[in-house]
């Protein structure tokens, strides 16, 4: 009983988020992820501006000079501490601002859009929220003050125990809060107008409201209400960190729907309750799970609850087929057949052969190959995003989950009992060798993804994505984080043995243990390039097919013979086992295995950049893998081009603008513009080396089996052969020697299949005529960047950043040139691009 | 020998019942009619049929397999297929992948061939689309993506879609709604065109003129109630049917008035639901 009272504390915190995720949706329709994160930054600004004396905006200096700045911070007082009654109103100020940019620069735009262009916008805005957060308020967060006293109580209520007074506050406020909110909406004609608009936009019109007043309104009464609260409620509950107060979000949001994400009394009393039964599990678990039946849940049960309370809910309203005239859901960017491979394949291995000499010097070589090793690993589990969500349209928060469990398992089927790396305490295992250790990881993660896809049977669109959250919270708990399962001590991470390919090493580190073993992304190559030729296998086959079916309307594809329920499992069993093959090349690639590379959190961000860079295609996977994601090529190359930008520091905040935008202006994502560039580009390779055409022509000729495998034997040969780029001391000469080795290799091959087709005098012809297209634009591209990116950026690479803004200069032209003469074609008739049509015949 | 057979089929939408106890059989080789006004409750008994409403009393027998508690898409590997009044197209895929992803049954081990090979063994099913879209002549629309055609065409599609797996009966839910006189003319010719493909029909509409034109049996449905079945001449002269439509007991040559009439306010109907 006394346990259960402790727990009402916590238990306002998930009532007061439980109540606003209830008024936001009751708004607008949206369950918004970033709830935790507006609040949090409600309680910073308020905490640095009562004991800092100061405030900042929530943008960051994103100007990469230090010379003109953008203002962000602004000195309150000069004594560092600021009285609180204002620093209260700054805050709520700030909470009510970002409650309105919430609404009119996010959600508004986006009230038409798919259920899942709003999850990720939600996220989107949580990512920047917490960037912002990390920039401008740092990574060591200071016990925040509390507002209400905090001198216990003795012999509380005759029950011979001390409890905190502060409790009794924070519930009172909280209960106070619930019943304003209840009637406020009950009883004044703005609240009736809410409920009339959730209903249908006319009966708000018929009241005198414009339903986006109504919408602006009820998001700031949300954002405004989660600030309070956490401002009041949030201290009792020790450290506040961005990310701890995104995840607040969870349990909120099981609050949120006990009340069905329509009642804020019972949003409330189902948060105080819940906040209860977990503090009363937390106290008691040592008594209550004990043995071996039980003991493993000690850690995880806090976590599961939530879990819990949120499916058992979801599924009981949920159903099996959506009803007859339920709105159908809008569409997802379309998901188009890959088709040409061979110019796919050949642009990204052109593309990364470029860029590896690019990185010319030693030092700056490791990080590109930890950049390539990390993006291939993330492409792998960005190709599951693209199955689950792009395909089938199942919004699953859980990837980084799957990948997890697979990594773990390998790691303990691996594990011999001798304790190494940062992990000395021995862990038991089985001492598997890794092909079968990460298989059996790779078939629990199928398992488990099935145990996860068995609520999408009833439950869909944004609800899915708040169960798919949750296990992923609880499992991080119950397996990750728990020690008694994982054997491993206060957050170490599990030791994973180098895997060796016939006594090769090809494991991620190399002999002074960077991760920079080429032989690792030769390997890692192999498995990505298998990954991705099966998915594009899958989208073209019958399997794919019914994945779109199920993802455009379940009702007709039941109606069509598709066993919806199976088909739906199928999806989440592919998914998982590929995000499962990704966890384990992660673990591959870190020698060891932590609950921190499998966050919840990241599984988060990882949906949303896979969104970002096209959440239905390959090429998508492999742009959020490869460019998109922190630590990935696109920083690591940014950072090294631009010295002192420190992108890495934005990268989440960036992201966060980025997945907004992506969310309202184009859905598709960054593939959507790479496709008809990687179009053009493939095609014009071929075209312009001696003999690619005929490869290509047999490639899908009838002896296409053995062109693929001399192909692949080529591609393998080629990577191995630049692995030894380390021991050349001139880079350019080698290059040059590895290029032309490599071209006559294929010239001869194509040989071998017919004659050479371009010839010489053709491919010539091409590289002159591109350079009559589009020299003029490379050379501007190649001066401007030579004037102007000094003036940006504090130093830089010489030599590079002109090519880079030549290629800058070329990207710019292939995406305006459509625009311009689209808009050309349209005034002119049917004048199209001559250039565009010639290469569609000949493709066609 | 019934093909289809609905025995006391009741179903309840809280308090209404939507379908009141109703029997009713489809022959082989026929293509019976149901015909009543708006919200009789004649898509409530396609979906009772298909398994896209729970029962609550009665029975369904399909060649001679009771249907009850059998998931829809094993209804449909029965034989037994269906379209949506409202269409319910894959707006996502090509009308070519509408069909074949229909017409194409899923062995165990699919995936696997899938990822290997796709497309191995899909002749078969490419040939069975064709044919679908020939028998509806809207060959020429396979490449088509669904939202860019008319509300006739994707009507056809819908069709299509329904017969592509050779079902033994197809349930059609107003096929011929907002189509004009010609277009709904040439569609009843199609459709007695599928019968002799060894397929079976049972065909909804409140547009009178078709049902009466191109059914061999009729069920006339009121207030969720079988008030009237038999050939079209039959019903035609049915005084209950003239009643339920009119209002008044009159002869049979008000009769075809009425259901003249009749047709023209469903049409109207059928306009103002697709307006909306
Ligand atoms: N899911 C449902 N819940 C409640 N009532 C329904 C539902 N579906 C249909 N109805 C009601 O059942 C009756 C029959 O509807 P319906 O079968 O669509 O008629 P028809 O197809 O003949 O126009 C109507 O009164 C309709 O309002
Ligand atoms: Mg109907």
């Amino acid at each position: 009983m006394f346990n259960l009272l402790i727990g009402l504390g916590i238990g306002s915190l998930y009532a007061c988020l439980g109540a606003g995720l209830v008024i936001s949706f009751k708004g607008s329709g949206v369950i918004n992820f970033a709830h935790g994160a507006m609040a949090m930054y409600g309680i910073f600004t308020f905490d640095r501006a009562w004991s800092g004396g100061e405030f900042f905006l929530p943008l960051v200096d994103f100007l990469p000079t230090s010379t003109v700045n953008v203002p962000v911070r602004i000195t309150l007082s000069s004594a560092g501490r600021w009285p609180m009654i204002p620093s209260l109103i700054l805050a709520l100020l700030m909470a009510a601002a970002l409650g309105l940019a919430a609404h009119f620069l996010v959600f508004r735009p986006l009230r038409n859009a798919a259920p899942l262009g709003k999850v990720i916008a939600s996220l989107g805005l949580a990512l920047y929220l917490q960037g912002v957060a990390l920039v401008n308020f740092g990574t060591s967060f200071p016990q925040a003050k509390s507002i209400v006293p905090t001198e216990a109580v003795e012999n509380f209520l005759g029950l011979g125990k001390t409890f905190p007074r502060n409790t009794i506050y924070v519930v009172a406020f909280t209960i106070l809060l619930g019943f304003v909110i209840w009637a406020g909406y009950r009883f004044t004609r703005f609240g009736l107008a809410t409920r009339a608009a959730a209903g249908n936009e006319k009966g708000a019109v018929l009241l005198g409201y414009s339903p986006q007043t109504l919408a602006a309104v009820n998001w700031v009464i949300a954002s405004v209400t989660a600030t309070l609260a956490v401002i009041i409620v949030g201290p009792i509950q020790g450290t506040i960190t961005p990310v701890g107060l995104t995840a607040l979000i969870v349990p909120a949001l099981a609050a949120a729907l006990i009340g069905g994400l329509r009642s804020v009394p019972i949003a409330v009393m189902g948060g105080l309750g819940l906040g209860a039964v977990q503090t009363l599990l937390d106290i008691k678990r040592s008594d209550w799970f004990t043995g071996p039946a039980l003991g493993w849940l000690q850690s995880g049960v806090r976590n599961t609850l939530p879990l819990v309370v949120i499916v058992v809910v979801l599924f009981v309203r949920g159903k099996s087929l959506p009803s007859r005239g339920s709105v159908v859901e809008r569409r997802l960017p379309l998901a188009p057949q890959p088709k040409r491979i061979f110019e796919h394949a050949f642009v990204w291995l052109t593309f990364l052969v470029l860029l590896a000499f690019v990185f010319e010097n030693s030092g700056a070589r490791t990080k590109f190959a930890n950049s390539l090793q990390n993006g291939i690993v993330l492409s792998i589990i960005m190709l599951s995003i693209v199955v689950i969500t792009g395909y089938t349209g199942q919004i699953s928060l859980a990837q980084m989950t799957f990948a997890g469990i697979a990594a773990f398992f390998t790691a303990r089927m691996m594990a011999d009992g001798i304790g190494r790396g940062a992990n000395l305490v021995p862990v038991t295992g089985f001492g598997l060798p890794w092909p079968v250790a990460g298989l059996i990881g790779v078939i629990m993660a199928v398992i488990v993804g099935v145990i996860i896809g068995i609520p999408a049977v009833r439950i869909r669109g944004v609800q899915l994505a708040v169960v798919t959250i949750a296990a992923a919270i609880a499992m991080q708990s119950v397996y990750f984080e728990n020690d008694y399962i994982t054997q491993l001590r206060a957050g170490v991470p599990a030791y994973i043995k180098t895997p060796t390919f016939f006594g090769v090493d090809i494991g991620a580190r190399s002999a002074r243990a960077q991760n920079e073993n080429p032989n690792f992304v030769i390997f890692g190559g192999i498995v990505l390039a298998l990954c991705a030729i099966a998915v594009a296998n899958i989208r073209r086959g019958g399997v794919g097919r019914r994945f779109l079916a199920i993802r455009a309307n379940e009702r007709a594809a039941a109606a069509g013979g598709i066993n919806v329920v199976r088909t739906k499992l199928l999806a989440f069993a592919i998914s998982a086992g590929l995000a499962g093959i990704g966890g384990v090349m992660l673990g591959f690639k870190q020698v060891e295995v932590s609950s921190a590379n499998f966050n919840y959190g990241f599984g988060l961000s990882v949906l949303a950049f896979a969104y970002l860079a096209g959440i239905t295609s390959i090429n998508g996977a492999l742009i959020a893998g490869m460019l998109l994601s922190a630590g990935a090529l696109l920083p690591t190359f940014s950072n090294y081009m631009f010295a002192g930008t420190n992108i890495d520091k934005y990268i989440t905040l960036i992201g966060g603008l980025a997945i907004i935008v992506t969310a309202i202006a184009n859905p598709g994502g960054v593939a959507i513009f790479l496709s008809e560039p990687f179009r053009h580009a493939g095609n014009w390779l071929v075209s312009a080396i001696p003999g690619m055409q005929t490869i290509r022509h047999a490639f899908r000729g009838p002896k296409s089996f053995m062109v693929r495998l001399v192909l692949v034997v080529i591609c393998v040969g080629l990577a191995v052969w630049l692995r030894q780029a380390q021991f050349v001391d001139n880079v350019y000469l080698w290059v040059l020697i590895s290029v032309v080795g490599f071209l006559i290799l294929g010239m001869i091959f194509a040989r071998s299949l017919d004659k050479l087709e371009p010839s010489f005098a053709e491919a010539g012809a091409q590289w002159n005529s591109w350079f009559k297209q589009f020299g003029v634009t490379a050379i501007a591209g190649y001066a401007a960047g030579w004037v102007i990116w000094p003036i940006r950026v504090d130093s830089y690479s010489k030599l590079w950043m002109p090519i880079v803004g030549a290629v800058l200069a070329l990207f710019v032209r292939s995406i305006v040139k459509p625009i311009l003469s689209n808009r050309a074609s349209k005034t002119h008739g049917s004048d199209t691009d001559s250039d565009v049509a010639n290469i569609r015949t000949e493709v066609g | 020998m019934a093909l289809l057979e609905a025995r006391g089929l009741s179903v309840r939408y809280g308090g209404l019942f939507a379908n009141n106890s109703i029997d009713l059989e489809c022959r082989a080789g026929q293509l019976v009619g149901l015909i009543g006004p708006n919200g009789a409750g004649k898509t409530t008994f396609i979906d009772a049929i298909t398994g896209f409403t729970p029962v609550s009393s009665g029975e369904v027998v399909f060649d001679g397999v009771n249907l009850n508690d059998k998931a829809p898409n094993v209804r449909v590997a029965l034989g037994l297929s269906r379209t949506f009044q409202s269409l319910e197209l894959f707006e996502d895929l090509t009308v070519r992948d509408n069909l074949l992803v229909v017409a194409q049954r899923p062995k165990w081990h699919s995936v696997v061939t899938d990822v290997l090979w796709p497309g191995r063994d899909e002749r078969k099913y490419h040939s069975q689309v064709r044919w679908a879209l020939e028998m509806l002549q809207i060959e020429s629309l396979a490449e088509a993506m669904p939202s860019d055609l008319s509300h006739g065409q994707r009507k056809l599609i819908s069709v299509a879609r329904s017969i592509v797996a050779k079902p033994q009966l197809v349930l059609l839910d107003e096929p011929a709604a907002g189509l004009d006189t010609a277009e709904s003319h040439l569609l009843g010719e199609r459709l007695r065109g599928l019968l002799a493909q060894d397929m079976s029909l049972f065909l909804i509409d409140h547009d009178m003129g078709l049902v009466l034109n191109v059914c061999d049996y009729i069920y006339v449905l009121d207030f969720g109630v079988i008030i009237a079945h038999g050939t079209p001449s039959e019903v035609r002269a049915n005084p209950t049917v003239i009643a339920a439509y009119l209002g008044d007991s009159a002869g049979e040559a008000q009769a075809r008035e009425g259901a003249a009439l009749l047709s023209r306010e469903s049409g109207s109907d059928a306009q103002s639901e697709m307006n909306q």
